[in-house]
């Protein structure tokens, strides 16, 4: 099998190079056989693809360490889950991985438009496919899994103990399943522009790819914070490091994309700027790949020494060049179809949201790029950490927060003063309730004060619009208010799903404005010695050593130290914090020491405690206290719930007329026909 | 624009991507050399996505200690401080993150008894930013300090947003010039709110806008 996914890998980069001509021919020349062939030759790519990873996969599973990759991520006493997720721990693997996800894509999206997006087909599949040989072809030359060693070890080195963790199992692949996804759009958008078709079929198959995209980002990048807060010890989940920025990047403009999408959808407006947003995400997402693979930027993920960035810097010129040519060649098919009528509109919302999220993702990026860019002009190399990202991103953040509310309430078109006044009281008055409220309390955390103050703003809003859409069914349909909710979202599923999505970023943000109030203590504990400590929302807190212990256990000696915990004179239980140090079949040590993190999480605030230590039987120990952090994985899963529903497949079926049109009176009826 | 005017244009702007990339792999060259020792042969490291600690890149930060010294200032503020300069393994985490966090790290704590040796001789917080960033150079610091060439690093993002608006309200005045004028929605004349027929519209607007 380890041969024949050798073979296949090869056999692929043919195919790929084989699709990639076909297509572009049979496109450009008319003929239906060559178009035929093209999309034969994508699904043949996929197939060969998966045989070289069904390959790999069955190296890792063997422990054929005549591999080099085989032998540099795994060990023979590994867990077998963390030896099947080492075919993306390491470089070539994940190299693969990537190559194995885009050309299931290329397959799916170029079968399911054979038939009804003819004109765009066999270019989107060229495309995908151009994009899959340079991918299977960076494989196969500068990051092959399949390398061979001149010897065969008795063991690997294994894997990175802080890569030994169930969320790092996960997180890897729903970002390369939201990376790669961007590709689908990037080759319709190309494949429109090559064939000047930019309708509304364009729109509907790129809209739904980016949303899977959006959704399987949101979930890596939750995944990837809760990873760093449970593993690396931190006490935190976002740092601002260029491969975290490096994910966050194509969110942003995805984010924009698809509410700019709704201003083409229902006004034809918007073009250029749909057509820039969608190549500006998937080039993002490759550049991204080129920071965090070429090693040119200081990351605590970077892959180090790594060959495949000068791949990825030209792949990245050449498709951005690529792209700026059909675009400015085409500027003519891109013209808008309708003006914007009013300041003061949905559209016009839509566009300052847009600009905001643009806006971010420049900050981001120039920030990450800032120190190269210093080192060029001054020779010197600067750090751009937290407190850079922190000064420039949390005004444009609390901005974005006010207009997720603000764009909901305004009409499409041309909004009067009385609507506005109408739509803004209730969600204004809710966030002034609010911020009142939290200052009376004694929140003097400006930043904080304002976070909330337009959390409640925008709560307000979601709560409004449920309100008057559960009413609306209640009065028209006369259902039970459970039954017109769930009617309400499942007939309505793109609006009410994006609200649900609006409601993750506020209990998001809320949880973001709670680290504000973040406390850390450094003590040493000797065992049966006790500390007391008081937390931000002022419970007295009192922690008694168990003391320090060591134990050996499959493949690590952990070194850990309890806590008996006492909130306010209650007993918590017992919290162990633990460094691990892994070793090998021999029993050599591998990788510096990593951390287990006690937590105890509730609503309120986790504490957090971390063994820094031991010093003559002396625990040296951090112990945090990090408000409303659960709200941070809590808000992550709401936008993907939210983002879920707004995808579902059957959406777009359902709203075919029925449930509404079929119960309304006629003379509603006659309301709903009139203009 | 025509593909002539096209190419032109990209030939120029080739040119300078060429270069760029150029430096951009000098660059890397130059990390690369810098880089690690190479893994133990068999061992082939330098494939895993996390970053391998350079344990002697601690230098000395010395300071006399100012005449009749005492802290200047308290645990608490100096813990504050740390997290203002950075550890020098590799790890991008501040000093303070960092000795608190992993034992395993030689570099942050060394940098951590140098702060304190500092605090205890009288120095401000200011002094001893100044003191790292002349021993380790300006990348000791956890955010470019506000001066000369790094207030492109600060301004430029905002300067960006500000042309964007700009650009933003100019494209949408041409647009709204260029409209046909629509009548406003929900005006002085509309239905109010909560009454059957505004019920029936939001009905319907929630079917239309799906």
């Amino acid at each position: 099998m380890i041969l024949i996914g050798e073979l296949s890998l090869w056999v692929a980069l043919l195919m790929a190079a084989w699709a990639a001509v076909t297509s572009f021919a049979g496109g450009a020349l008319g003929r239906e056989d060559l178009i035929t062939s093209g999309r034969r030759g994508v699904y043949a790519t996929a197939a060969m693809i998966v045989l070289a990873s069904l390959g790999l996969w069955t190296a890792l599973l063997t422990h054929d360490f005549s591999l080099k990759y085989v032998a540099s991520n795994t060990s023979a006493n590994m867990p077998k889950i963390y030896v099947f997720a080492a075919f993306w721990g390491g470089q070539a693997g994940s190299m693969l991985f990537w190559a194995l996800i885009l050309v299931l894509y290329s397959a799916i999206a170029s079968w399911s438009v054979r038939e009804k997006a003819r004109d765009l087909a066999p270019w989107a599949a060229g495309t995908l496919a151009m994009i899959s040989l340079f991918f299977i072809a960076t494989v196969c030359f500068k990051a092959n899994p399949y390398d061979r060693l001149s010897f065969v070890p008795a063991d690997g080195r294994g894997m990175n103990p802080q890569l030994q963790n169930p969320g790092m199992a996960i997180h890897p692949p729903m970002l390369y399943l939201g990376y790669v996804a961007t590709s689908v759009p990037f080759a319709f958008a190309i494949a429109a522009l090559i064939a000047r078709k930019l309708d509304a079929e364009w729109l509907s198959i790129v809209r739904r790819w980016s949303l899977l995209s959006w959704f399987f980002l949101t979930i890596g990048i939750t995944l990837g914070m809760w990873w760093a807060y449970v593993e690396l010890g931190w006490s935190g989940y976002w740092a601002w490091d260029p491969v975290e920025n490096a994910s966050l990047l194509p969110w942003l403009t995805g984010t924009a994309f698809l509410h700019s999408i709704m201003i083409q959808e229902k006004r034809g407006m918007l073009r250029k700027w749909n057509v820039v947003l969608v190549v500006t995400t998937f080039l993002l997402a490759i550049f991204g790949t080129f920071i965090t693979r070429s090693g040119i930027i200081e990351s605590v993920h970077s892959f180090a020494q790594s060959p495949v960035g000068t791949w990825f810097a030209t792949f990245f010129f050449a498709s951005t060049a690529a792209t700026m040519y059909f675009v400015a060649t085409r500027l003519k098919d891109l013209e808008a179809k309708a003006e914007l009528e009013s300041m003061v509109s949905r559209e016009a919302a839509f566009l300052y949201n847009n600009l905001v999220l643009v806006g971010i993702a420049f900050s981001v990026l120039w920030g990450t790029l800032f120190p190269i860019l210093s080192e060029w002009v001054r020779g010197s190399k600067i750090t751009v950490g937290p407190p850079f990202f922190n000064t420039v991103n949390v005004p444009l953040g609390l901005l974005l927060l006010a207009l997720t509310g603000v764009g909901p309430l305004i009409a499409w078109r041309k909004a009067s003063t009385s609507n506005l006044k109408r739509q803004f009281a209730f969600p204004v008055a809710m966030g002034l309730a609010v911020g009142v409220m939290l200052a009376v309390l004694g929140m003097r955390d400006g930043h904080a004060l304002v976070a909330y103050t337009l959390a409640g703003f925008v709560a307000g809003t979601i709560g409004q619009e449920f309100f008057k859409g559960i009413a609306a069914r209640r009065s028209i349909h006369g259902e039970a208010i459970p039954i017109a909710t769930i009617r309400l979202v499942a007939r309505n599923r793109r609006r009410y799903g994006g609200y649900i999505v609006h409601a993750g970023i506020v209990v998001l943000f809320s949880a973001f404005a709670g680290l504000a109030f973040k406390k850390d203590h450094d003590v040493q504990m000797r065992g049966g010695e006790t500390k007391e400590i008081v937390d931000p929302l002022g419970h007295r807190w009192r922690f008694v050593s168990q003391g320090v212990s060591t134990s050996e256990t499959l493949n690590r000696l952990v070194t850990a130290v309890g806590l008996e915990v006492w909130r306010d004179g209650v007993s918590q239980g017992i919290l162990t914090s633990e460094k691990r140090q892994y070793f090998d079949s021999n029993h050599q040590p591998q990788f510096e020491p990593s951390t287990e993190v006690g937590i105890r999480t509730s609503a309120k605030m986790d504490l957090y405690i971390v063994l820094a230590g031991v010093r003559d039987e002396t625990a040296e120990l951090r112990i945090s206290f990090n408000p409303l952090v659960v709200w941070v994985w809590i808000g992550g899963m709401i936008m993907a719930i939210g983002g879920l529903i707004v995808m579902w497949p059957q959406a777009e079926k359902r709203r075919a007329p029925s449930g509404y049109v079929a119960t309304l009176e006629p003379a509603k009826r006659e309301l709903v026909a009139a203009p | 624009m025509h593909r002539r005017q096209f190419l032109a244009r990209g030939v120029a702007f080739g040119g300078a991507s060429l270069l760029g990339a150029r430096v951009l792999g000098a660059q890397q060259g130059e990390q690369q050399a810098s880089a690690q020792p190479a893994p133990v042969a068999g061992q082939q490291g330098g494939s895993s996505n996390l970053f391998d600690m350079d344990q002697g890149a601690s230098k000395t930060v010395v300071r006399p200690p100012k005449p009749g010294a005492t802290p200047s200032m308290s645990t608490e503020k100096r813990n504050e401080l740390e997290t203002q300069i950075r550890c020098q393994c590799g790890c991008t985490l501040d000093v303070y993150i960092c000795r608190t966090t992993d034992f395993s790290c030689a570099v942050s704590p060394a940098m951590h008894r140098d702060v304190m040796t500092l605090v205890d001789g009288g120095y401000s917080a200011q002094e001893i930013l100044d003191a790292f960033v002349s021993t380790y150079g300006e990348r000791a610091l956890m955010s470019p300090k506000r001066e000369g060439f790094n207030w492109a690093g600060y301004l430029v993002p905002s300067a960006a947003l500000a042309a964007g608006s700009v650009a933003l309200f100019a494209v949408l005045r041409g647009m709204q010039r260029r409209a046909v004028p629509a009548p406003v929605v929900g005006g002085p004349s509309g239905p109010e709110l909560g009454s059957d027929d505004e019920m029936a519209r939001l009905d319907a607007a929630i079917r239309r806008d799906d």
